[in-house]
């Protein structure tokens, strides 16, 4: 088989190609939306008539009327590359064992749990996106090397976005000859080739790659994930978060006394703006679950029972832990001070400077509902779902010490870090902070947001980050 | 743990999804025939201007599960006399008068109340809870083996509602007592502004023929199995394994309207829409949400977010505040109802004359297709490629298929199997300028 990352075409020239969809019809979408078929004008007329009452019904933004409109205002965006595959990670090693389940004895050191996961691999194109040989090789090698929470993706509003997904295969499972696909859960207004479920369009099989194409026109908080025998993969870890940035970016705008460049939604009034960014992606870790797909067993999905229950793929205290980097010799994640963590990279302590406001984009890829509390601090829920909650004049944003998020659900979350300390952030239904049933001593979705002095962060250049000065 | 949903059809021998393809191939517009999908209302036994009538039965049967299985439930049947599950949908309009008879077979007493209507009389009496009574009830029951119980009501508020057992509920709503109750606006069928409205307000109109309810329950076939055999419930070990739309689980949500092959599950779940324009089609599909169930349902339309406008029988608005909003997921509550409006837009109007996506179509030998697809081949709405051989495809004329499932992804399974339970398909058809004359949508 062939692997091209370039295309989803393959090189060969086998196979049934369907890209010869013949001009069947007696006139094109353009020509009808715009007055053919002796509908002259009534595209025009319907559009600025009807559409804002679609639009006082709350229902969609004003649309496109004509096919030149619907490409109106793209431009060029991120191309991404995507690997799919297993690996091992590391929950807390003094969780109580449950033998055979946790941990598992097949984990090499110092791993315990078997994942399946993405991994982005686009530092591995160059500028202009091809892959070298070497690259390649490395690519190849990341295989068995997954990652969980997958890669925080973040695009821009109304850019031409293309993201490539490689189904590497599975290093532990060779008889499992799983696809792979990327559904973004809530993406407007899908069309199927690029929705990631398999029944509905197409999968990745072992050993291709396809190309998912985005016009993403609404900013917020999303979430991707893979819909491949969707209660195993996603229980199994390929969940990632993913955000559409507004076009309002770069404007500058004043909101409650403070200063905003930088923006979660094209609120108009800066009232989404915001200093910092973190993203927390909640799921739950069901170890037996891990445990019978690495040793070839069959699981009833409906017994589900996790057992740990992680924020960006980590358990407290490791959600305290530092981002992790990539190795560029090897492609691969540097080792981390604690090696355990190398393929779970995602940090979840939450750093900020006195005076700051921080965005927290909460989404939930678990099975379980999750309430979301934090001491000390009032959080403003603006949206919920990638949706501002507003309604022309009327804001639906509240105040609130804890948001509730149920499995596949988002929320954009605003906290003034105006006092100095250390503040816990923590799931408030307290039989999920803990690790394995570990009564003793606090685990699971529970992290920290520490307010420095001002000007003791940098600012940051990703979400999660915490650059110290 | 990798049922894909052609080994899910094969268990039930092909004939679910088969019949359900046929009866979607031979489907035609909604306005020029029977209903095939969508709300059914139940035909009431007596009508007036100022008064409606229903009489249910409760009654003992048998629902399929997609996996081969057979379940023993309890229903409310309606004027055909025969066990269904959930019970019949209830269309009546505010103001007028409604009386239900509930007529009782089972060895259990049973009753029904109506959450959401007030001073709900039964046998012309105010209807009270008796927690001493045993089973403790809500309402009045109608005796076991042979009772009658009439209940009467005003309803005041339109909006969506359910109703159910109010007599041992856990056992006996579990078992399948419960049915959809639509109130409508007081004007709905006159044709004025209250028409196609589900508040009579002009934010909560939809499309002729672009209604769905969707009741959201699960089982335990363990509960079922001792009922069935007069034994003792473990409530202990509660633990549901099949999740359900309108008391069917995916695919069987797809079949239509009183499929032949599910004589006791006569509501299909598939919602079937055609794309938004501003002349052709310019209201939204409404879909009213009910959760008869035990735990919070996190459902999931795929292809497009709803606008949540409804709760609970009440309009999201205060004055003249809107406080409906926008939702990827629709989470519903155990006895809540959420009512949504989508419209599906062709935003980014993928044009296969121009092929702007030519370099995205993939080999069909480059990517997997399952053995049953509902996949066009095309990325175009309107156009349709064959599938490579030994694919099955369901797709009639280029049309888009999305997925509607619980999030929580173990209740998108039937015990355990992927692609079933609490799953539903949305059809999205081509413009009907954009059909063709060899590949119809009817």
């Amino acid at each position: 088989m062939s692997r091209d990352t370039s295309t989803n075409r393959s090189t060969s020239d086998e196979g049934t190609a369907v890209n010869d969809t013949p001009a069947r019809r007696g006139v094109s979408r353009r020509s009808l939306l715009t007055g053919g078929l002796g509908m002259v004008g009534a595209g025009v007329v319907g559009a600025t008539v009807l559409q804002p009452q679609l639009a006082s019904a709350g229902l969609n933004d004003p649309r496109p009327a004509d096919v030149a409109a619907a490409k109106a205002g793209l431009t060029d965006g991120r191309t991404l590359h995507l690997a799919a595959t297993d690996g091992w990670v590391g929950m807390p090693t003094d969780a109580p064992a449950r033998a055979p389940f946790f941990p598992d004895a097949l984990a090499p050191s110092p791993f315990n749990t078997y994942v399946f996961g993405f991994r982005d691999v686009t530092h591995l194109h160059a500028a202009d996106g091809s892959i070298s040989d070497a690259n390649q090789a490395k690519l190849d090698a990341l295989k068995g090397h997954a990652q969980i929470s997958a890669p925080l993706l973040d695009f821009d509003e109304m850019t031409r976005v293309r993201v490539s997904l490689t189904n590497l295969g599975l290093a532990i499972r060779p008889d499992l000859t799983d696809g792979h696909t990327v559904h973004w859960h809530g993406f407007d207004n899908a069309i199927p080739l690029f929705d990631g479920v398999p029944e509905l369009s197409v999968a990745v099989p072992i050993g291709h790659t396809f190309t998912y194409y985005y016009q993403p026109r609404d900013a917020g908080t999303y979430m991707y994930h893979c819909h491949f025998e969707d209660v195993e993969h996603v229980q199994m870890g390929m969940t990632g978060m993913l955000f559409v940035r507004p076009k309002q970016n770069g404007t500058t705008k004043n909101h409650g006394g403070k200063t905003f460049s930088r923006f979660a939604y094209n609120d108009g009034d800066g009232s989404t703006g915001y200093h910092r960014e973190f993203a927390f992606m909640l799921t739950e870790l069901w170890s037996e679950a891990h445990y019978r797909d690495a040793h070839i067993q069959v699981n009833d999905w409906t017994d589900y029972a996790p057992s740990f229950w992680l924020l960006n793929g980590r358990a407290y205290p490791d959600t305290l832990a530092d981002n992790g980097s990539l190795d560029a010799g090897s492609g691969d994640f540097a080792v981390p001070a604690d090696e355990r963590l190398r393929y779970q990279p995602i940090s979840s302590l939450v750093e900020a400077n006195k005076g700051d406001r921080v965005l927290l984009r909460l989404s939930n890829l678990g099975y379980q509902q999750h309430a979301m509390t934090l001491d000390g601090l009032p959080m403003r829920v603006v949206a919920k779902d990638a949706g501002l909650l507003r309604n022309g004049g009327t804001d639906l944003s509240f105040l609130t010490n804890t948001v509730e998020i149920g499995p596949g659900e988002s929320r954009d979350v605003l906290v003034d870090t105006d006092t100095e300390g250390e503040f816990l952030l923590y799931d408030r239904n307290f039989s999920f902070l803990t690790n394995g049933g570990d009564s003793t001593q606090y685990g699971g979705q529970m992290t920290k947001v520490v307010v420095h002095p001002a000007g003791t962060l940098a600012p940051q250049s990703r979400a999660n980050e915490n650059p110290h000065a | 743990m990798r049922t894909k949903l052609p080994r899910v059809i094969s268990r039930v021998g092909g004939a679910v999804l088969a019949g359900a393809v046929v009866a979607l191939m031979a489907a035609t517009p909604p306005a020029a025939q029977a209903v095939t999908d969508g709300v059914e209302c139940e035909t009431p036994t007596s009508a007036s201007d100022t008064a409606e009538s229903y009489v249910l039965t409760a009654k003992s049967g048998y629902v399929f599960t997609p996996d081969g299985n057979s379940i023993f439930m309890w229903g409310y049947a309606g004027s055909t006399g025969s066990f269904q599950l959930p019970g019949p949908t209830l269309c009546v309009t505010a103001g007028r008068t409604v009386s239900v008879t509930l007529k009782n077979t089972l060895p259990d007493p049973v009753s029904i109340v109506f959450p959401g209507q007030q001073q709900v009389t039964a046998d012309g009496q105010a209807d009270a809870a008796n927690l001493a009574a045993s089973p403790p009830t809500l309402a009045k029951p109608a005796a076991r083996t042979s009772g009658t119980v009439t209940y009467t009501f005003v309803p005041d508020k339109p909006g969506t509602y359910l109703y159910e057992s109010g007599t041992d509920q856990r056992k006996q709503v579990q078992m399948g007592l419960f049915g959809g109750l639509i109130v409508r606006p007081a004007n709905y069928a006159s044709g004025g502004a209250d028409a196609h409205t589900a508040y009579g307000t002009a934010a909560t109109r939809f499309g002729e023929g672009q209604e769905y309810l969707h009741i959201l329950s699960e089982v335990d076939p363990a509960v079922h199995l001792a009922v069935e055999k007069n034994r003792v419930v473990n409530w202990a070990g509660y633990r549901p394994r099949y999740f359900m739309i309108n008391g069917r689980s995916m695919p069987d949500t797809l079949a239509p309207n009183r499929a032949s092959y599910l004589p006791a599950q006569p509501y299909s779940a598939f919602v079937h829409v055609q794309p938004f324009d501003p002349t052709a089609n310019p209201d939204p599909a409404i879909i009213r949400y009910v959760n008869v169930g035990t735990v919070t349902y996190p459902f999931h339309p795929h292809g497009n977010s709803q606008r949540v406008v409804g709760r609970d029988g009440r309009p999201l608005q205060d004055g003249a505040a809107d406080l409906s909003y926008d939702k990827f997921l629709v989470n519903v509550g155990p006895g809540q109802t959420v009512d949504t409006l989508f419209s599906w837009t062709d935003v980014d109007m993928f044009d296969p004359i121009d092929n702007s996506l030519a370099e995205f179509v993939p080999n069909q030998a480059d990517v997997m297709t399952t053995g049953d697809t509902f996949y066009s081949q095309s990325p175009y709405l309107g156009s349709y490629a064959d599938p490579i051989q030994g694919v099955t495809s369901y797709n009639v004329c280029g049309e888009y298929y999305h997925v509607a499932h619980s999030h929580a992804l173990q209740q998108s399974t039937n015990y355990g199997a992927a692609m079933g339970g609490m799953m539903t398909l949305i059809r999205i058809d081509p413009p009907s300028a954009l059909q063709t004359v060899d590949k119809p949508c009817n």
